[in-house]
């Protein structure tokens, strides 16, 4: 594979977490302008943990996911109450405070004569973990992708058990699950707590990929982008957002007969494709259907 | 003292910009109870349109008035009837996605018109100010609230007093019982936003006149401070969204003058996020989120 292709592939990995934790949330119901911050949180801290304090990758990913997971369970707890724009609204102003806070963070090291560390609007350099450990890109990629598949196994079998159900019902129609006796709180905060953790897991795995984020990378069209994808491939199933996501990245940047006026064919043909398909490519009907068929031939 | 004076003054002459923005994202959201993210953009795509015709026709101040408030009102009519008119009633959510396609359109248009990032934006025909003891009114400033003084009563009048107003209303209520009264929902939200997008062409001009610059990213600045300066209010009412729009002005004068640049956006952010997670309705109207809860209650 080309260096081309190879990055391009993991672009499409990476952006696939993201896009799996706003889906997460929206299989509950609610809609999320602020996953982007949980991706920054822990691309930020998986920085730190690597480039500051010269620990090895596994560590910072698991300390990136729990500090974005426990972000997600704060912001999750704050916001229990809302739904609908009202969510949407409180989780974008929650990730631009992240964002503008992080403009204004400034906490560098010094390692080998070099200063090294978040430097507010300048960015946070020299994440080098790849270098130092001699990682080509396509070994990356191919970490991405153990990891991705990992998180879909999880999402798949969350999807044919019990939990699913519930977490449909939940999504479906709150009220009628708060009578039949689920206890929607719960189910909520697990939800947007495991979306905060898929997308922190983004964030390492995107710090250590391009060894250079700023804060401005984690803006709203990233949130927004992400929101997207889960509802042009469908909310049906897991693979949905990775449509949303094989076709904007994949498809788009593979054709490059667009050049320059990429953005006005992808945004025709995603408009057009909602008027025949509003609820996304593999919608809840269109995934059961495709089971039934399968089960039977 | 005079200084917090002085920045409340100024803050509420943007918030009476701010204000009109967040009246064109409450009626659209309260006719369609969706949310069009392309307010915002087909804003700043009109001002391109008037920038464009400054720059290389050499229009007119007056004909970019005009040019900045059609253009906003065609881009519009293309966001209503691609996002909204066309994507079926119930599909909320799709039609949200849709109008963020769209957005990414607009913005490429923009780009495609005028590449590079800042162009200037013509000047108001009034320029200078007027001292007042210690305090200074800036000519464009004032020209902002008397206009949108003017517009929030012409849209009051509008929406209680005219037959169109009435339907609309009654539309924002229930499409189905306004048709059976023979008004036809449609019609009444294709004419809604040709109102909201006036309106927002008109905020435009006087936010971009007073900074007498544009950029791409003026489509982004709008949504998002129209949408903050709506659920800071409280969302379905023309009074919620006037005060929500003057809380965040002041708020963004206050601490800009106080804590710095660095702040500004930050503190009005932070104000959102304590308001919703508090008082989840906007500062005025609580009646959604009451009902909601008490359902929740009552299982």
């Amino acid at each position: 594979m080309s260096d081309y292709a190879v990055s391009i592939v993991s672009n499409m990995g990476m952006i696939a977490f993201i896009a799996l934790s706003a889906y997460v949330l929206l299989v509950v119901g609610n809609i999320s302008f602020g996953q982007q911050a949980y991706f920054g949180i822990g691309a930020y801290i998986s920085g730190v943990v690597t480039a500051m304090w010269g620990w090895p990758l596994w560590l910072a990913i698991v300390l990136g996911c729990a500090v974005a997971g426990s972000a997600a369970l704060v912001i999750g707890t704050l916001t229990l109450r809302l739904s609908g724009i009202y969510f949407a609204i409180a989780t974008l102003s929650f990730a631009e405070m992240i964002r503008l806070g992080l403009l204004s963070v400034h906490v560098q090291v010094e390692i080998d004569g070099e200063l090294v560390g978040p430097d507010g609007a300048e960015g946070f350099g020299d994440i080098r973990w790849i270098f130092e450990n001699d990682v080509t890109p396509f070994e990356f990629m191919t970490i991405i992708y153990v990891l991705l598949i990992g998180v879909l196994m999880v999402l798949v079998w969350v999807e044919r058990s019990r939990l699913g159900a519930v977490i449909r019902m939940v999504g479906g129609d709150p009220l009628l699950a708060q009578a039949q006796g689920i206890d929607v709180v719960f189910y909520r905060l697990l939800a947007t707590v495991f979306a905060g953790i898929i997308a922190g897991l983004g964030g390492c795995l995107y710090a250590h990929f391009t060894t250079y984020i700023e804060p401005n990378v984690f803006n709203v069209m990233l949130g927004v982008h992400s929101l997207a994808y889960g509802l042009i491939g469908g909310l049906g199933t897991a693979f949905g957002p990775l449509i949303g996501v094989g076709l904007d990245i994949g498809f788009l940047e593979g054709i490059r007969v667009f050049q320059g006026y990429r953005m006005i064919v992808f945004g025709g043909l995603v408009a057009v494709l909602l008027i025949f398909m509003p609820r996304g490519i593999l919608d809840e009907e269109r995934v059961h259907r495709i089971k039934r068929w399968l089960e039977r031939s | 003292m005079v200084d917090f004076i002085q920045n409340c003054i100024d803050g509420v002459m943007i918030g009476a910009a701010y204000g009109l923005l967040a009246i064109g994202f409450t009626i659209v959201f309260g006719v369609m109870r969706r949310l069009n993210l392309s307010f915002g953009p087909s804003i700043m795509l009109g001002a391109f349109f008037g920038t464009w015709a400054f720059l290389t026709l050499n229009a007119a101040p007056w004909m970019v008035v005009i040019i900045t408030i059609t253009g906003t009102v065609i881009t519009g009519i293309y966001v209503e009837r691609l996002c909204f008119w066309a994507i079926r009633r119930d599909a909320t959510i799709a039609s949200m996605v849709s109008s963020f396609a769209v957005w990414m359109q607009l913005e490429e248009v923009a780009i495609l018109m005028l590449p590079g990032r800042t162009y200037p934006f013509p000047e108001m025909f009034v320029s200078g100010g007027l001292n007042f003891g210690p305090f200074f009114f800036r000519a464009e400033h004032l020209t902002t609230l008397l206009i949108a003084v003017l517009m929030v009563v012409g849209i009051r009048l509008l929406l209680y007093r005219t037959a169109f107003g009435l339907a609309l209303r009654a539309v924002s209520e229930s499409p189905d019982a306004a048709k059976y009264m023979g008004v036809n929902p449609s019609r009444i939200i294709f004419w809604a936003f040709i109102l909201v997008s006036l309106i927002g062409g008109v905020a435009g001009y006087l936010l971009l006149a007073t900074d007498q610059q544009v950029t791409p990213y003026f489509g982004l600045w709008v949504t998002f401070k129209g949408l903050i300066a709506m659920m800071l209010g409280g969302m379905g009412s023309i009074s919620g969204a006037v005060i929500g729009g003057l809380v965040l002005g002041i708020i963004e004068t206050q601490t800009q003058w106080y804590l710095g640049n660095a702040f500004k956006d930050m503190s009005a952010y932070f104000v959102m996020f304590l308001v919703l997670v508090l008082r989840p309705g906007g500062l005025l109207g609580q009646g959604i989120v009451e009902r909601h809860d008490l359902a929740f209650r009552r299982v």
